[in-house]
């Protein structure tokens, strides 16, 4: 018979072990020293389109900030938050109330080779800012623009009735395009043409390979190489970040970010970003199409719950804005738990201890942003507590994103939702007409289908106000009347928690995502 | 040879039923749930004209028989749709309306055709390591029944099968690539991304093999023929590969067969941990994105593999063992 003995079988084990060990070598390691290249690594899918004007979607502008130059930038800073930092541009100044005048920086070049001036400007301005296109959202108005010579453009705005300084910060979020691209749509769709540090090179999978510019007007990048790649998994990001397969995430959540912090191979921090997180009342049907409900519903959440909830993910705030965007301060009177308040709302709305309210459906999602589910139930118990009716529907953001906007057809499902608002500016009507415009989408607000004239003429006013100092007082104004009518709820500010190789270094993250990388390299640590 | 050709095409008829109804009834069931293709084609904030309109360009408004058969019909000369949410270059996408966005969307069998190799060539790495773990171990039982070697069986298949595959692979990627870089397995940069994925499936497949082949081997050590072997004198080794094994082999490769559908719920779960770019990342991706055309793809080409595996275990097991009928 085969004998198999105690001490034949260890002798096999360790004969594994061994043969094990002397293929060691012949395995990539996971963590390879002297990289020239940078991957990063996206939570959030890219459009499959190019074009830049075709989505508002965070991912892709993040992508676009590598391959596409803009005017100027706007760091957004808290110290600072109206800083402007010159890039295609050299200069910008009110001509009259409605022309903006650009200087252009001269010697940049486009990835195909093609000479950067006023024309691209001119193009790309009107382009992104027709009402067809889908990022349209993003910018005041349409606008036309006339060139004055190769380096000078001018936007004009009369005829399209608002004044050309609502363009001091909106145009930082412009990619700049080449005039013949725009010719184009169909090519614009296709592949990405622009001034930015790094050249798009092909699409494999799900990750983008781009090389530096050798013609960057900063000079060519000391990295050499960008994969820009969606991983959908959490933690498939963070382990890859561990292991030295990924350089630099966004997005950690407050578990994954104490764990980043301990390890010193990795460098890990916070910074406030200008996306503030609403919790929507559906304001065009019962019961919040009632103001007084609202009011209850905001009296009986304690914020201070939520943002022990979120951790380091998330920081106080009392505005419907964040603390980066202009013209930000505290809203006097804004909402605060008060149970007592509360029951004398719903008294006064007809519903004494909630008695008679129709149950409640918040939806949520899980997935995308941190804690959603978790402070769901915190808001969740704690109306219920004051005698509401909420049942909390916790869902994948596919199945969230697809009843999140009101539609010209029919009501929005759900009567809350939450959902944040990140831009790349510090202009704050990029968020306030978006969420509080009665013209913003086909139902109203775009999420909470609000139409109410007082807001309206607020939000008119401070657009309308070309002087900073005055347009600032006046954007305090428009806040206080949407508290007073609430028909969201801000609960908190988002901190970014953000994470990269130890090594990285001379990048900069701005508040809305996207990065500059254009001067980074890794030193020893 | 015609009981040969007979079992054939017994067979393969029947793997046409049960394809015929799996992919039916997947069809009805991705129709049923809430959430409209078209909306999620066009986005949020398309009016529901437009959508109405798509979803009847779609032939999303038929009835769901209807719909099978034209999906059927297309299906079987190549074409099981585009997908929802994937380019052609791959890339998964979401939040573009544009026209150009849509008209670019992938082919399902090509999306398909380019993940699955990477998922073949994981699961034949896993089934490599099960056997690596199983035989030997399962042989050993089988031949030591009663004793230590037996029991280590049991032990290590009661620890194996209790380990759940998600915590494995997390522990697995922390320590192993995170912690010590020793082996890299986040994503897929060449061959070596491979091993972590397939040993965490081999763990997860090796005990019911251990076990099965342990209680096989030594079934077939008691059998008479075995004792006869031996006063026949027939060689150690000639009775352990002629008797014992290739009898032993037998329910070892039916167990197969049916643990297939195992292996494939164990790659969905451990591709999308690793983020390995193979059918299971692709399948997780879109049922997290409602992209029914390549749920509905995947679902039928793993029905089709477990049929076509099943059919090649039976003509397999008849040819080890001829007293076996087709």
């Amino acid at each position: 018979m085969l004998k198999i003995s105690r001490r034949s079988l260890l002798t096999a084990a360790a004969g594994g072990v061994v043969s094990t060990a002397l293929s060691a070598p012949f395995i990539r390691r996971a963590s390879a020293a002297g990289r020239s290249s940078l991957i990063y690594a996206s939570a959030e899918a890219l459009t499959g389109n190019w074009d830049p004007t075709s989505h508002t979607s965070l991912a892709q502008i993040n992508f676009e900030n590598f391959v596409f130059g803009q005017l100027f930038r706007t760091p957004m800073q808290p110290d600072n938050p109206s800083q402007i930092v010159w890039e295609l541009a050299t200069g910008q100044k009110l001509v009259d109330e409605y022309t903006m005048e650009y200087t252009l920086r001269d010697g940049v070049t486009f990835h195909n080779g093609a000479p950067f001036s006023a024309e691209d400007v001119k193009a790309t301005f009107e382009y992104a800012t027709s009402p067809g296109r889908p990022a349209s959202a993003l910018y005041p108005g349409q606008c036309e623009v006339e060139v004055v010579d190769r380096l000078t453009a001018r936007v004009h705005t009369k005829k399209f009735g608002y004044p050309a300084s609502a363009f001091q910060f909106t145009g930082a979020l412009m990619a700049i395009l080449s005039k013949d691209d725009v010719k184009d749509p169909k090519v614009l769709s296709q592949r990405p043409n622009g001034t930015g540090a790094f050249k798009f090179v092909k699409q494999e999978g799900n990750t983008s390979h781009l090389v530096a510019f050798d013609k960057y007007f900063r000079g060519k990048p000391k990295i050499e190489q960008v994969e820009f790649s969606y991983v959908s998994d959490a933690t498939a990001r963070i382990l890859g970040l561990m292991s030295g397969d990924i350089d630099i995430l966004q997005r950690l959540e407050p578990e994954q970010y104490a764990t980043v912090k301990k390890n010193k191979a990795l460098h890990a921090w916070e910074a406030l970003s200008t996306e503030n997180k609403y919790l929507h009342f559906r304001c065009n049907k019962p019961p919040f199409d009632n103001p007084l409900i609202r009011q209850a519903a905001a009296h009986a959440i304690d914020r201070s719950q939520i943002l022990a909830v979120m951790d380091v993910a998330g920081a106080a705030n009392n505005d419907y804005i964040s603390k980066l965007k202009f013209g930000y301060e505290d809203v006097p009177g804004y909402p605060e738990y008060n149970p007592e308040r509360c029951q004398q709302f719903l008294a006064k709305a007809g519903f004494p201890k909630g008695q008679g309210l129709p149950q409640i459906d918040y939806l949520t999602s899980t997935g995308f942003y941190p804690k959603t589910k978790e402070y769901g139930e915190v808001i969740t118990s704690l109306m219920n507590e004051q005698g509401f009716n909420v049942k909390l529907n916790v869902m994948d953001t596919a199945a969230w994103g697809g009843r999140l906007y009101q539609t010209a057809d029919k009501v929005a499902e759900g009567h809350m939702i939450d959902c944040g608002w990140m831009s790349g500016s510090p202009e704050p009507d990029i968020v306030l007409r978006a969420m509080f415009y009665s013209k913003a989408g086909p139902g109203g607000g775009l999420i909470n289908g609000i139409k109410d004239k007082d807001i309206d003429a607020a939000l008119d006013a401070e657009r309308a106000e070309g002087d900073s100092a005055k347009r600032k007082v006046l954007v305090g104004k428009a806040t206080e009347v949407i508290a007073s009518k609430l028909p969201s709820l801000s609960l908190f500010t988002s901190v970014n928690l953000n994470a990269c190789r130890a090594g990285l270094t001379d990048f900069s993250i701005y508040p809305n995502g996207p990065m500059d990388v254009s001067r980074a390299y890794y030193k020893d640590v | 040879m015609v009981s040969l050709i007979s079992f054939l095409v017994r067979r393969i008829l029947q793997g046409a039923l049960i394809i015929l109804l799996v992919s039916f009834g997947i069809f009805a069931v991705l129709r049923l749930v809430p959430g409209d293709p078209a909306r999620l084609v066009l986005g949020p904030m398309a009016s529901d004209q437009v959508v109405e309109v798509a979803a009847r360009e779609m032939g999303l408004r038929d009835p769901i028989p209807v719909q099978y058969v034209h999906w059927l019909g297309a299906a079987l000369h190549g074409d099981m749709g585009q997908s929802y949410i994937r380019a052609i270059n791959g890339s998964q996408v979401t939040g573009s309306h544009d026209e150009f966005a849509q008209a670019g969307k992938a082919h399902v069998l090509d999306l398909i055709g380019g993940a699955l190799p990477y998922t073949l060539q994981l699961a034949a790495l896993a089934l490599l390591f099960a056997a690596i773990i199983a035989i030997p171990l399962g042989i050993a039982g089988g031949m030591r029944s009663g004793q230590w070697p037996d029991k280590l069986v049991l032990y290590l298949g009661s620890a194996f099968v209790s380990i759940p595959n998600f915590w494995l692979s997390v522990v697995l990627a922390l320590v192993v690539t995170a912690q010590f870089h020793l082996i890299p397995s986040i994503g897929y940069q060449g061959f070596s991304y491979t091993i972590l994925p397939a040993f965490v499936i081999a763990i997860e497949m090796s005990p019911i093999f251990m076990r099965s082949l342990s209680s096989s081997v030594s079934g077939a050590r008691q059998r008479s023929f075995v004792s006869l072997a031996e006063i026949r004198g027939l060689s150690r080794w000639r009775i352990f590969f002629g008797h014992i094994l290739r009898n032993a082999a037998v329910p070892v490769l039916n167990l197969f067969g049916v643990q297939i559908g195992a292996l494939l719920g164990g790659i969905l779960i451990v591709e999308f941990i690793f983020n390995y770019p193979g059918l299971g990342l692709l399948t997780v991706q879109a049922v997290l994105q409602r992209d029914f055309p390549v749920i509905q793809g995947v679902a039928v080409l793993s029905a089709v593999l477990f049929v076509v595996i099943n059919i090649l275990v039976d003509l397999v097991s008849t040819w080890i063992d001829p007293r076996l009928d087709f």
